[in-house]
């Protein structure tokens, strides 16, 4: 519920107490944002009153007189437009003098009443004006919203790119300074440890990427016929030998000729994290399931491994820009934190789902649901 | 030889540092996190503390400097960061020793032996 504070500054003692009457029991209900405004109406007779009133408590909409004794409404206007107030003035002009609303409304009245007026005209501009105050005061907290997201996003982008420079760039003054020997073969493991740094950037800028690609809606996106089957055993093939190499066996469970419509670049992406992260945060010799059901018109993903696991609290940051869960079991597994919120990016284009059951040191399961009928799919 | 604590989050930084100050003969004990730091400094107090700024959050480096310092005023603290740019947007200004208890302030990337050197410093100035 928004309260909106009125002056009503006028003269004549009549127009003051009609105008307040007219106003005070009125609400507003807008639909757009579905919020209800009310109303605390205060007066002022002339200037001197004016400016005690706006000295007491800002209004957010003045009803402004053109006539009054000791000033006139223009310069009370100038003096308002002069300053960054939050405020809109409409401007009540005499019958017919069409030339003063019109220099009202340039000097930035947002409004103007043509003596006489009904209180059913009167309320409709109140309500024209706090509806348009309302929207405006929306419109710029979630432009502020925006920026500051943004800005915490550039931050934190910042300083996960700094990261690994630091570190290659500390390793390299220690091999310029011969500091852990004089052969070559004495840096072999500082070599590695740089390529394996440079490898987590040039992830993290590719995933950076897919995810601006998924959020500016201006990929070019083509729903086809996909074959979920053949796009689950690329994403099996990708890790084999990673899985191999730590004995980690992977089960495929798929039912016959299960195809989705879809972009298919889009799908890959939700396959191939999810089979990527299930065998990185295994264990060695652990196992991962990947399951594809077909309930109805829709797709049910589940991709289950014998991994590392996580708290409930844990789980509730996995989905967030950036959120990588940081402890001893996974300080040896690199990645840029994108992944996840990616893929949660892309269900939403088909009207889905992805969540996350887990439970530490036993395993996690990913499901991602994908509704491919739904409106947004075939955007 | 002195026992010192390196607190960061990122192993490379660690391990780096700890490799050139074992050199120098030190004992070096290692913390991820912050509340890693505050288990190691119950069960043993290190001579000196080398912090990152950001680990679990944003500020996890400089409560843990503040909470060292109250603890034990005489530690010669060290604080890794980017402090110029960052901390400027971060936090509107520049934090300087009056600011935050800490003995040196070094800018990252830093060069281990440059670190080194300033530990050894730091440690011959509290002797």
């Amino acid at each position: 519920m928004d309260l909106l504070n009125i002056l009503i500054v006028d003269d004549e003692y009549g127009m003051r107490r009609g105008a307040e009457r007219a106003l005070r029991k009125m609400h507003l209900h807008l639909h757009d944002i579905n919020g209800d405004v009310s109303f605390n109406i205060r007066t002022a007779a002339d200037g001197r009153e004016f400016d005690e009133r706006m000295a007491e408590e800002q209004p957010d909409i003045v009803i402004l007189d053109y006539k009054l004794p000791d000033t006139t409404g223009l310069d009370i206007l100038d003096r308002l437009m002069k300053q960054p107030l939050d405020l809109l003035v409409i401007m009540i002009t005499a019958y017919a003098s069409l030339d003063t609303a019109v220099t009202a409304t340039r000097r930035g009245a947002y409004d103007f009443l043509a003596k006489p007026f009904t209180p059913e005209e009167l309320r409709g501009a109140v309500r024209k004006a706090a509806r348009h105050l309302i929207l405006q005061r929306q419109a710029r907290r979630l432009a502020e919203e925006k920026r500051q997201v943004r800005f915490q996003f550039v931050s934190v982008l910042a300083h996960e790119m700094k990261a690994p420079i630091s570190a290659i760039e500390g390793y390299l003054q220690m091999m310029r300074e011969r500091a852990v020997g004089e052969t070559l073969a004495d840096y072999d493991h500082i070599v590695d440890r740089c390529l394996v740094r440079i490898e987590g950037m040039r992830k993290l800028i590719s995933d950076l990427l897919d995810m601006t690609s998924i959020e500016s809606g201006q990929r070019q996106r083509v729903i086809a016929t996909v074959d979920l089957g053949e796009i689950a055993r690329q994403a099996v093939e990708n890790v084999k030998a990673e899985a191999a190499r730590r004995g980690i066996t992977i089960d495929l469970d798929l039912p016959e000729g299960a195809g989705i419509e879809a972009d298919r670049a889009e799908i890959e992406m939700i396959f191939n994290n999810l089979v990527s992260n299930a065998v990185k945060y295994n264990r060695d010799g652990g196992r991962v399931g990947v399951r594809v059901q077909e309930v109805e018109d829709e797709i049910r993903l589940d991709v289950e491994d014998s991994g590392i696991g996580m708290t409930p609290e844990e789980c509730q940051r996995l989905f967030r820009d950036f959120s990588r869960i940081k402890n001893d079991k996974t300080r040896h597994i690199s990645g840029s934190g994108l992944g996840l919120s990616t893929l949660k990016k892309i269900v939403t284009l088909y009207d889905g789902d992805i969540s996350v059951e887990s439970r530490p040191d036993v395993g996690s399961t990913f499901s991602v649901v994908l509704r491919p009928g739904s409106a947004n799919a075939s955007r | 030889m002195a026992h010192i604590l390196l607190v960061d989050d990122d192993q490379d930084i660690i391990e780096m540092n700890r490799t050139v100050l074992a050199q120098r003969g030190h004992r070096v004990t290692v913390s991820f996190s912050a509340a890693e730091a505050r288990r190691a400094v119950a069960a043993e107090v290190p001579d000196l503390a080398v912090l990152d700024v950001m680990m679990e959050d944003k500020t996890a480096g400089f409560e843990l400097a503040r909470e060292l310092h109250a603890s034990y005023p005489k530690m010669p603290l060290v604080m890794l960061t980017g402090i110029s740019k960052e901390m400027d947007l971060q936090f509107g200004f520049t934090p300087d020793e009056t600011w935050l208890p800490v003995s040196t302030f070094l800018n990252k990337p830093v060069n281990p032996r440059i670190l080194a050197d300033e530990v050894d410093r730091l440690l011959k100035e509290v002797q």
